[in-house]
């Protein structure tokens, strides 16, 4: 009998699965490192409420949240070409729009997309620091922006790390949907692969597991990190 | 004691509006003057607008009606030059000791300069040996001196304290008031503190304010002429706070006005 699936072509696969994981981690670093960016800029307007800029930040969060990732992902790709295409033409901008990396709208797409579900997590954490902290802050003699940035993000973070977690690893997973712009991640090489011999569901228990790994792996480390900052969390309240 | 004035309260008004819509005059119209270099408490029932006050005294809020004047000046926003500690806990968690006293310093970009004064202050405040722990680790009480002393290294001219001593068992207040009164004596600040314990109040202080609630006001300023340092004991401390008693019970037990349905 033959067995369901063919344990040596998974394991020839996996380097060159291995391979193409750069390209993940590459993404989703990226995309996070915007991402903190965009989601505290937003987080704080709405905290501070900033006329303008304000209800600017609502209607971003409203509509990242209210469209599919897929959707997002193609309005980058086949719009961000349009507009620069448009702004060289008319207003004489020295742009190659076909020398951009499919990547790049990858990033853009994923940059505001999760900015978006961060803006959220970062704005909850914020507030859930005691207002004191940010009064004392003051009272010492900070600025409002020393005050968030060596007294209330640390704190923040801390209150924000699972849920900060979370949005990392659907971010990892979710990258799985650059290929649908042919950017070559997994699951494009997945694609490639499988169509080479017709294995495909070989290809994609390895593309699986090895999700699965580095999903684990972010999952402890995260862990790990909450238990270092929960030391901090039982200040007495005096 | 001079007679110079260093803060003026005048007509303040603060309503709040709670969040059924009720509006609560938390303060109506406070007139105070606080004399440079005195002790000066203020003392009264739960919700007579004590942390109020002093918040706006802080800058940390805004009077409706009226303004506050430090040394002639219109006080607008917080500023070091007037101390305030938390009636909670307000030490930064994520900070050692040494860092929290030192925040100030670092923060006006004059830490280089005064390196010298942390270490002094935490000597001072009986916290040797307690430079590299976290607030978490400390007792309430040592918490408390470090929060003072985190505001007095901003050599402030002002000293506001909301109930320093409120969540301290017995000695560890006695050993911190005689510790107020001491940095009070060495540096002559203006002191402002607020509590709701009589003994505290004739301990420490050269006047005493006395404030009702609904609305917030002040019903009366008493001087206390007791000589220093003063004893508990003393027959003339426990004649002006029986006296004081009898005036702060009357004070919270006035009739509520009656409000037609
Ligand atoms: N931010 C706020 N919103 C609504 N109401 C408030 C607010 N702050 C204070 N109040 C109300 O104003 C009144 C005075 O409050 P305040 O905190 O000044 O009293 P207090 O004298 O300090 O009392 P305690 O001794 O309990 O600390 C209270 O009735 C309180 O409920
Ligand atoms: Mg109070």
């Amino acid at each position: 009998m033959k067995p369901i699936f063919d344990i040596q072509f998974m394991i020839s696969i996996v380097p060159e699965i291995l391979k193409v994981v750069p390209v993940t981690l590459n993404i989703t670093i990226v995309s996070m490192f915007f991402a903190i960016i965009v989601g505290l800029i937003s987080a704080l307007v709405r905290i501070y409420k900033i006329p303008v800029a304000c209800q600017i930040a609502s209607t971003y969060l409203s509509f990242m949240r209210g469209t599919p990732l897929l959707v997002q992902i193609y309005l980058a790709y086949y719009g961000i070409p349009k507009i620069l295409d448009y702004a060289h033409t008319y207003y004489g901008w020295n742009i190659d729009v076909n020398g951009i990396p499919a990547i790049v709208f990858i990033y853009f797409a994923f940059t505001l997309n999760v900015g978006a579900y961060l803006s959220e997590t970062i704005r909850a954490a914020i507030q859930a620091i005691d207002k004191g902290q940010m009064e004392a802050a003051l009272s010492i003699g900070m600025t409002t922006w020393q005050g968030l940035r060596r007294i209330i993000f640390p704190q923040a973070l801390a209150v924000a790390l699972p849920s900060f977690g979370n949005t990392v690893i659907s971010l990892i997973k979710d990258t799985s949907l650059a290929f649908m712009i042919s950017v070559v991640e997994m699951m494009g090489q997945a694609k490639i692969l499988g169509a080479r011999g017709l294995q495909f569901f070989e290809v994609y228990i390895v593309v699986a597991l090895i999700y699965w790994i580095i999903c684990i792996i972010v999952e402890r480390t995260v862990i790990r990190l909450e238990k270092r900052v929960k030391q901090f969390e039982r200040g007495r309240s005096i | 004691m001079s007679q110079e004035n260093l803060l003026e309260i005048v007509s303040v008004d603060r309503t709040y509006v709670d969040t059924d819509d009720n509006t609560v005059e938390a303060l109506r119209d406070i007139n105070l003057t606080v004399r440079k270099g005195e002790f000066l408490t203020i003392i009264g029932p739960s919700g007579c607008g004590k942390t109020t006050l002093l918040r706006l005294i802080a800058g940390l809020d805004r009077p409706e009606a009226g303004e506050i004047l430090l040394a002639g000046e219109k006080i607008t926003a917080p500023d070091p030059q007037r101390g305030y500690v938390f009636q909670q806990g307000s030490l930064f968690p994520w900070l050692t000791v040494e860092k929290n006293i030192a925040a100030g310093l670092k923060a006006r970009g004059v830490y280089q300069e005064n390196k010298a004064d942390v270490a002094q202050f935490i000597e001072l405040i009986g916290l040797h040996g307690f430079a590299k722990s976290y607030p978490h680790q400390i007792s309430g009480g040592m918490a408390q001196r470090v929060a003072i002393a985190r505001t007095l290294i901003n050599r402030p001219v002002a000293l506001l304290l909301d109930e320093p001593m409120g969540a301290l068992d017995t000695f560890s207040r006695a050993d911190l008031q005689d510790k107020l009164l001491e940095l009070w004596e060495n540096d002559g600040t203006t002191m402002v503190l607020v509590t709701h314990d009589v003994d505290e109040a004739i301990y420490l202080s050269d006047r005493i304010v006395i404030m009702t609630p609904r609305p917030g006001k002040i019903s009366e300023i008493l001087d206390v002429h007791l000589p220093r340092p003063r004893q508990r004991g003393d027959a003339e401390f426990m004649a002006l706070r029986k006296n004081l008693l009898e005036k702060f019970h009357l004070a919270s037990s006035m009739p509520q006005p009656e409000y037609a349905i």
